[in-house]
């Protein structure tokens, strides 16, 4: 299964890109496409309303799109039920303002984000392609730095933790049998709740950042041939290069001959700041330059290339 | 003689803990189960954990006993046997086990906060802070007073050292077997103790000669790498072993004490005021709380007692065996020691090559401190002999001499060494707080103040260069009088609960002798700084002006704490 | 009681008394640890740098003797002198 994320400034065309690729590459394999933008610009492109986590469109091309919103409430909501039964006990914590407060913590919205993802490339192996077309380019740095802070913080926190099990070993072999009244406290690594807790989301993140940065994990960047476009691009490829994170592609979107010169100084540009990545044009359809309003079908050129 | 007054000691404890001490529970503390103590009420598995009596009276005790139970003693011996002995017997009782067992209680009515807390919630704010001030110079003066005393010992009776140090490699080998290997605890601890009966056999052996200078180097280092290396290295594996030497030297010395039927060669009461401090005639009333401090009274059990201990009493009747209880076992400690010294100090000076010209009855008083200070056996030393001597005039004589001497001597050098590292632990905890003011005013300062490593040489330095200035009678001194401030604020604490909270009718058992305690501790302070340190200070400038200065800075903390005290009205029985 | 349960109940209150008193130490540090841990973990509730707090919220559910240490030791913060003095054992 090949992955495919699509990022680039709001308004570059990065959504009907997305949408086009999906459509060629839905030619001669099974596609997945999922918008993870909060401006939903999936359903309008293809002419649809995609109201559940999979809408089939065709035969091989699916459609689907995350309620960012609508996610984070219902991830909040479930640990919130398993906290109040855990907790209802501890008259220290007054529960319900701490959650209020959870909604806007940063993070919640982020790891949605992550977790869908994580849960898509996880569930939906049949596919040959898996289209993501990200949320505009903060978010989207964030999310994808996730996997690697997480793992950084969650071993840190291991660490501590296994000393923790390690001296109360200690305890527990020079004391013995303590009494009944004593709780037993684990000291095992595989009894103890938080420490299987932890190993399983180290993994999944690791598997997932290994997912990320491998060979089948491609990023496309899509920009305009604009000064403006240009400046939030080249920090787009910086912090993907920081990431570790393949940009494979960068397509430099409704040139004309208009702006041809802009574009060519823009690509120069992007070229130096990404180095040795392949380097697509696509021209404005005419049908835009007339005024009318254009569809996807109207984009000519081979977005995506053979090779992947 | 000596059987004699074990015999009378042992009953007189006994017979007043269950009159006296059963009074001081229901009259004073009122002590009922019906209140659940913390222990059970705020139980978290954390802190507040249940013990059995037995078990937390052991943790308890061992965490009060030490060396000074018998250093006190055998300095006081200036003045004849009875007086020191009748101030750890009645001022035991009547003072310092009701000083031990008012701060356990108050602790375990204030849901097991410190007496330090209490004493701010009932005095003040101030007072509760003068505890860092007072507590610091504490740790100071008995980091410098036990590395003195060590240090003398081990010039005197090498042997003693070789054992301690090969000590000191069983306790690393133990904690690794304890904690790394995770052996099975009793097998380690046979591992322990026959480790440590090879270090005493070694000691007898050999021993390292060394001046007492170079031994002051070695405890500077000693004391700066035990403060910061992990606890699971040497401080509890070590803590470990020394409880095993205590025992040895408990059993043995009362045995020895019991069969010696020996009379006492030295004079029942030699003069009012002999000369002891600094050469000067020292005054029994006030003097006598800062010479024997363990074993009578002791400010710093109070921390102890409020600390751990109210946390883990199981019941509030179990209040009286623990916190008054022990006290009564130290006291009995300290009787064994004078017991020993007054059946076989002299004959042990005489053996050294003192003369009856020299010291006899008739110049007890004036000669004693000098001239055993002279022979080299003064305080430890002339403990160590008379016990050996003691032991060896039973039918415990097949033990040889010098392995009786080692095993006393590491006795006291095992509890006098523990101390100091310990106390540099605290001492950096200390500065922390008092340099707090200091943080936003002054930032270079507390910085400097609170780096780990110049928290952890400020005292050490301190305590050593004191110690190896020689003048050790005046650090004892200091230190005595250091650790009874203390005791003086916190019984005042005490009292101020029993008449404030409880508003109990037999209060004045409590009250009565704090107000008795901080007359006589002011008094002989002010004594201390008046008539004594200034022939320090004219001797030494140096080390004299240190202490004078943590003198007078005590002295004005104590008016300070006693004008909040009048203050609060905390005296007044409601 | 008879003498020989007399002396075997002595022996056991030794021996638990030698337990304890060689893992109270290591007792203490693991109070810490797992005060450091419960409060890396639930930090970002009082400002300082935490990690992501949905790592706080997938482990609350386990972290109930963490928090009562955190919570114990938040009030105990300012009175330890007295029980540091009698867990360090000095005389």
């Amino acid at each position: 299964m090949k992955i495919l994320f699509f990022t680039g400034k709001g308004g570059v065309g990065k959504s009907t890109m997305a949408a086009a690729s999906a459509w060629q590459l839905s030619q001669k394999a099974r596609v997945l496409i999922i918008s993870l933008d909060p401006a939903h610009n999936l359903g309008d492109i293809f002419g649809v309303t995609i109201k559940n986590e999979k809408k089939k469109f065709t035969k091989t091309l699916f459609l689907g799109e995350v309620n960012l919103q609508k996610l984070s409430r219902e991830y909040l909501e479930q640990e919130t039920s398993v906290l109040s039964n855990t907790y209802s006990y501890l008259k220290t914590l007054n529960l319900d303002t701490y959650f209020s407060i959870l909604k806007y913590s940063p993070g919640i919205e982020e790891y949605a984000l992550l977790t869908s993802i994580e849960k898509t490339i996880r569930d939906e192996a049949g596919f040959d392609y898996v289209i993501f077309d990200t949320p505009p380019t903060g978010l989207t740095l964030r999310f994808l730095a996730l996997p690697k802070v997480t793992i950084t913080w969650i071993e840190r926190l291991m660490q501590i933790r296994r000393q923790i099990l390690e001296k109360r070993y200690t305890i527990h072999r020079i004391r013995g049998t303590l009494s009944s009244e004593e709780t037993i406290l684990d000291y095992r690594e595989e009894d103890d709740d938080i420490m299987k807790r932890l190993k399983k989301l180290h993994d999944n993140y690791h598997t997932l950042d290994r997912t990320l940065r491998g060979s089948d994990c491609h990023v496309v960047l899509v920009f305009n041939p604009d000064v403006l476009s240009l400046r939030e691009s080249e920090r787009l490829v910086e912090g993907l290069r920081e990431l570790g994170l393949p940009l494979r592609l960068l397509i430099n979107n409704k040139v004309t001959e208009a702006n041809q010169v802009m574009a060519e100084h823009v690509e120069r540009r992007m070229k130096k700041a990404a180095g040795e990545v392949l380097l697509e044009r696509i021209e404005l359809s005419k049908t835009l330059l007339d005024g009318e309003k254009g569809t996807l079908y109207d984009i000519r050129e081979r977005v995506i290339p053979d090779s992947w | 003689m000596t059987t004699l007054i074990i015999v009378i000691g042992f009953l007189l404890y006994l017979i007043l803990y269950f009159t006296y001490g059963k009074k001081l529970e229901s009259g004073v503390v009122v002590a009922s189960d019906d209140n659940e103590a913390p222990s059970k009420r705020l139980y978290d598995g954390v802190d507040y954990i249940a013990a059995r009596k037995e078990v937390l009276f052991g943790h308890h005790f061992a965490s009060i006993a030490g060396a000074a139970p018998i250093i006190g003693p055998a300095l006081a011996i200036c003045w004849g046997w009875v007086p020191g002995l009748l101030w750890v017997w009645f001022g035991n009782i009547f003072i310092g086990a009701v000083h031990d067992y008012l701060a356990l209680m108050a602790s375990v009515r204030y849901d097991g906060k410190s007496v330090q807390f209490v004493a701010t919630d009932l005095i003040g704010k101030r007072t509760g802070t003068a505890f860092y001030w007072i507590v610091f110079f504490l740790l100071i003066l008995v980091v410098a007073a036990f590395a003195a005393i060590v240090g003398n010992m081990f010039v005197k009776t090498p042997g003693i050292a070789m054992a301690y140090v090969l000590k000191i490699i069983a306790a690393l080998i133990l904690g690794v077997l304890l904690y790394r290997t995770k052996l099975n605890f009793a097998l380690a601890t046979i591992i322990g103790i026959a480790m440590l009966s090879a270090a005493i056999w070694f000691g007898y052996l050999k021993g390292i000669p060394a001046s007492y200078n170079t031994w002051m180097w070695v405890f500077f280092f000693y004391i700066i790498i035990a403060a910061a290396i992990p606890v699971n290295i040497l401080l509890q594996p070590r803590d470990y072993l020394n409880s095993w030497l205590l025992y040895a030297g408990l059993v043995l010395g009362f045995l020895a004490a019991v069969f010696a039927f020996r009379g006492f060669e030295i004079p029942a009461f030699s003069s009012f005021s002999p000369i002891l401090l600094g050469g000067k005639p020292t005054p029994f009333w006030p003097a006598i709380p800062l010479i024997i401090a363990c074993g009578s009274l002791s400010g710093f059990h109070s921390l102890v007692a409020s600390g751990t201990t109210s946390k883990q009493l199981a019941k509030e009747s179990d209040g009286l065996f623990i916190g008054y209880g022990a006290m009564f076992t130290e006291g009995f400690l300290s009787t064994i020691v004078i017991v020993s010294i007054a059946g076989f100090g002299y004959t042990a000076l005489q053996n050294a090559g003192v003369t009856a010209e020299q010291l006899n009855f008739e110049n007890w008083g004036a000669a004693f401190t000098k001239v055993s200070g002279g022979a080299k056996l003064a305080a430890a030393n002339l403990f160590v002999q008379s016990y050996a001597d003691m032991v060896n005039a039973t039918w415990l004589t097949f033990i040889p001499t010098k392995i009786v001497k080692i095993i006393a001597g590491m006795w006291v050098a095992s509890f006098a060494m523990t101390t100091l590292d310990t106390t540099n632990r605290l001492a950096r905890y200390c500065l922390s707080e008092m340099a707090l003011p200091l943080k936003d005013k002054a930032t270079g300062l507390y910085n400097f103040l609170t780096n780990r490593w110049i928290a952890s040489v400020i005292p050490a330095a301190i305590g050593i260069w004191l110690a190896a200035s020689g003048n050790w009678l005046i650090i004892w001194g200091s230190f005595g009088a250091a650790n009874q401030l203390i005791a003086s604020i916190a019984l005042m604490t005490g009292a101020a609960f029993a008449a404030k909270k409880l508003k109990s009718g037999f209060a004045g058992a409590a009250v009565i002798p704090a107000w008795l305690l901080w007359i006589t501790v002011t008094c002989g302070i002010l004594w201390f700084v008046i008539v004594v340190q200034p022939g320090a200070v004219a001797a030494k400038p140096g080390p004299g002006w240190t202490v004078m200065i943590i003198l007078i800075v005590m002295l004005i903390l104590n008016f300070i704490f006693f004008w909040d005290f009048i203050k609060s009205k905390a005296y007044k029985v409601e | 009681m008879g003498l020989l349960t007399f002396i075997k109940r002595i022996l056991s209150d030794f021996d638990t008394s030698h337990r304890d008193s060689v893992s109270a130490l290591t007792g203490v540090e693991v109070k810490e640890l797992e005060n450091i841990f419960a409060l890396l973990l639930l930090g970002s509730f009082i400002g300082l740098p935490a990690p992501p707090s949905f790592l706080a919220v997938e482990l609350m559910p386990f972290m109930e003797r963490e928090l009562k240490v955190l919570n114990r030791r938040a009030q105990d913060a300012g009175d330890m002198l007295a029980e540091m003095a009698g867990t360090i054992g000095i005389d």
